[in-house]
């Protein structure tokens, strides 16, 4: 009898991979950190997602209720593995609970961590209440409240977005674009839109990159159908005039420094590497990229592979990714473990 | 020239303290020249929506600062403070101090429409021009254009009577703008009439100076127009938040 593919990681790639698998009838075994399942959009409570406008909960929520339901799969959350150890075909994975695994092969599929604005001081959160982040927007959407300044729970008049906070930015270390936030943004922005028509939202960009087929319903469409504002400038700092915040920086388009009032400041937060990722690293014996993701051996001939045979990664764990991309990405590493283990096979039969 | 090679410094805002004392320093004259910040910290929120309820602007937020109108313009390549992108720009983040400062040059507009063909986006940036022009006009910050004393004298007269009288509508015209009524090349002109015109034609012309020429069963177009005139009016005073004023 085969053994089972090891899927480390229950967000939206680890789910495709271990879906994957088991349709092709190979067993696996989902390990996850957290309680329950689903990745980012379930544990930090998004709302709805791009480009579908399905709520997370109903999207990924299927998702996961068709692995958790599928035979082949065996899920352990609350889970963590301490050791991997042994070669490809033979690996053995030792858990948190001291239970062992043996494994076939395994998949990274241990995705991102949201960028802590908290990194960014001169941007204000952390110190002023009603600066918060992308995901804490998702999540008052998310909870039916709707978007109130946390401060007073009073509807913001006027809100800005400010994108590339914690991506783009060398400052602070992050060279990366986090690909979506943009998108995230503009969509965010139409959702805040509609729920509160007299909030004015005001998106502060250096580049849209609302890439792909994003571009017409949510570049233009926010403007088109929302009256939502771009406003091309570098923020510099994000203080208080004592009973609003002000946004201080310089619009680039006609070089003019500038000091807005706003009731609400939302960082559109990047995608860091895993903070994880180091132990993950040291356990599973892969290589980090220069940026901290996992570092992957071509960008053609195998999409998966990791420095370690037999180790694949999918997902964001390998670089910023977007939901629909992970879900692809854990197919394609479902599909390179498979046939790992059929070339195995053939060569002992040989 | 394009917005970023506009000089960033306007002449009001250096400053020069003729006798200044600092820490026992003399620097009086020019060594205390300093520029005052740039900052802009008062805007008009409803800018953008008042010229989007004026007619022609209503496409004003679709804008994304491209700068095809500004580099179209037949007015920019002769005047190249003529910026229709930049005062869009102003106008969609409330820049209300900023635009009136280039009040005198916004209605130079000669409607070309050069920029709604180049526009990648249909905000129809001649459309927006008018209605800024008109902005300007209903919110007191410009005195009527000559074109626009001329139209209203003239659509005064249809309105009335459904036709106009030409002495009139020039004589009104003159007044109006504070110009004398003698012209010499008026003068000209009536001379050449009057030695070249049939007799018959110039009997009718001097007889409608009295007789003014009518549209027969005008009165219920006249209704209906005026109706309209005032609805539209009110309607755009409102949205700039003005008192109401009937149609003059």
């Amino acid at each position: 009898m085969t053994k089972p593919v090891l899927i480390i990681g229950g967000g939206p790639a680890g789910l495709s991979a271990a879906h994957a698998l088991a349709s092709a009838g190979r067993k696996a075994v989902l390990v996850e950190k957290e309680a329950i399942l689903g990745g980012a959009p379930i544990l930090s409570g998004y709302a709805k997602l791009v480009p579908s406008h399905e709520w997370a909960k109903d999207a990924i929520g299927g998702m996961v209720n068709r692995v958790v339901s599928n035979p082949s799969v065996e899920v352990k959350v609350n889970s963590t593995v301490q050791a991997f150890t042994g070669t490809p075909g033979n690996f053995v994975a030792t858990l948190k609970d001291g239970s062992t695994v043996e494994a076939e092969t395994a998949i990274l599929a241990t995705g991102f961590t949201h960028f802590d604005p908290i990194n960014k001081p001169g941007w204000g959160f952390g110190t002023y209440p009603d600066v918060v982040t992308t995901t804490m927007v998702e999540q008052m959407i998310s909870s039916g409240k709707g978007v109130r300044c946390p401060s007073d729970g009073r509807v913001p008049d006027r809100v800005a977005i400010l994108l590339c906070a914690g991506s783009r930015d060398r400052q602070i270390g992050r060279e990366w674009c986090s690909k979506i936030c943009c998108t995230v943004s503009a969509n965010l922005a139409m959702e805040i839109r509609e729920m509160s028509p007299k909030t004015n939202v005001y998106i502060y960009y250096m580049d849209i990159r609302t890439f792909g087929l994003y571009e017409g319903e949510y570049y233009w469409g926010s403007q088109e159908n929302f009256k939502v504002k771009y406003v091309k400038a570098r923020i510099a700092e994000v203080t208080s005039n004592g009973n609003r915040l002000l946004v201080k920086g310089e619009d680039t388009l006609v070089k003019r420094p500038i000091s807005i009032p706003f009731d609400m400041v939302v960082h559109a937060v990047g995608m860091d590497p895993n903070v994880d990722n180091m132990t993950i690293s040291a356990v599973f014996g892969v290589d980090l990229n220069r940026w901290g993701y996992i570092g992957k051996q071509t960008t053609y001939a195998h999409l998966a592979e990791t420095s370690r045979p037999g180790v694949f990664t999918c997902g964001a764990a390998s670089g910023p990714e977007t939901i629909d991309d992970s879900i692809a990405q854990g197919h394609a590493a479902a599909m390179a473990a498979m046939n790992f283990a059929g070339m195995a096979v053939r060569a002992a039969a040989e | 020239m394009p917005i970023h090679e506009k000089s960033l410094i306007r002449p009001e805002n250096l400053v020069t303290h003729d006798h200044l004392v600092i820490d026992g320093m003399d620097v009086s004259g020019h060594w205390s020249t300093f520029i005052e910040g740039r900052s802009i910290t008062d805007y008009n929120e409803n800018l953008q929506e008042e010229i989007a309820a004026l007619p022609g602007g209503e496409n004003i937020h679709r804008c994304w600062q491209c700068g095809s109108c500004t580099n179209a313009c037949t007015v920019n390549a002769i005047n190249p403070e003529f910026n229709p992108r930049y005062w869009i720009y102003l106008i969609r983040l409330g820049m209300e101090d900023e635009l009136l400062r280039d009040k005198d040059i916004i209605w130079q507009c000669v409607s070309c429409n050069k920029c709604t063909y180049a526009c990648p986006r249909d905000v129809a940036p001649e459309g927006v021009m008018k209605a800024t022009a008109h902005w300007l006009e209903l919110k007191g910050h410009t005195p009527k254009s000559p074109s626009t004393i001329f139209d209203e004298g003239f659509s005064a007269q249809v309105f009335q009577r459904g036709k106009i009288e030409d002495g009139l509508v020039l004589r009104n015209f003159l007044q109006d703008t504070g110009q004398p009524l003698r012209q010499p090349w008026l003068e000209t002109m009536v001379l050449g009439l009057i030695r070249r015109f049939p007799v018959f034609y110039l009997i009718r012309l001097g007889l409608s100076t009295v007789f003014r020429p009518k549209t027969r069963g005008w009165g219920r177009a006249r209704a209906a127009i005026n109706e309209y005139v005032h609805e539209v009016e009110a309607t755009n005073r409102k949205a700039l938040g003005l008192d109401a004023k009937g149609a003059e």
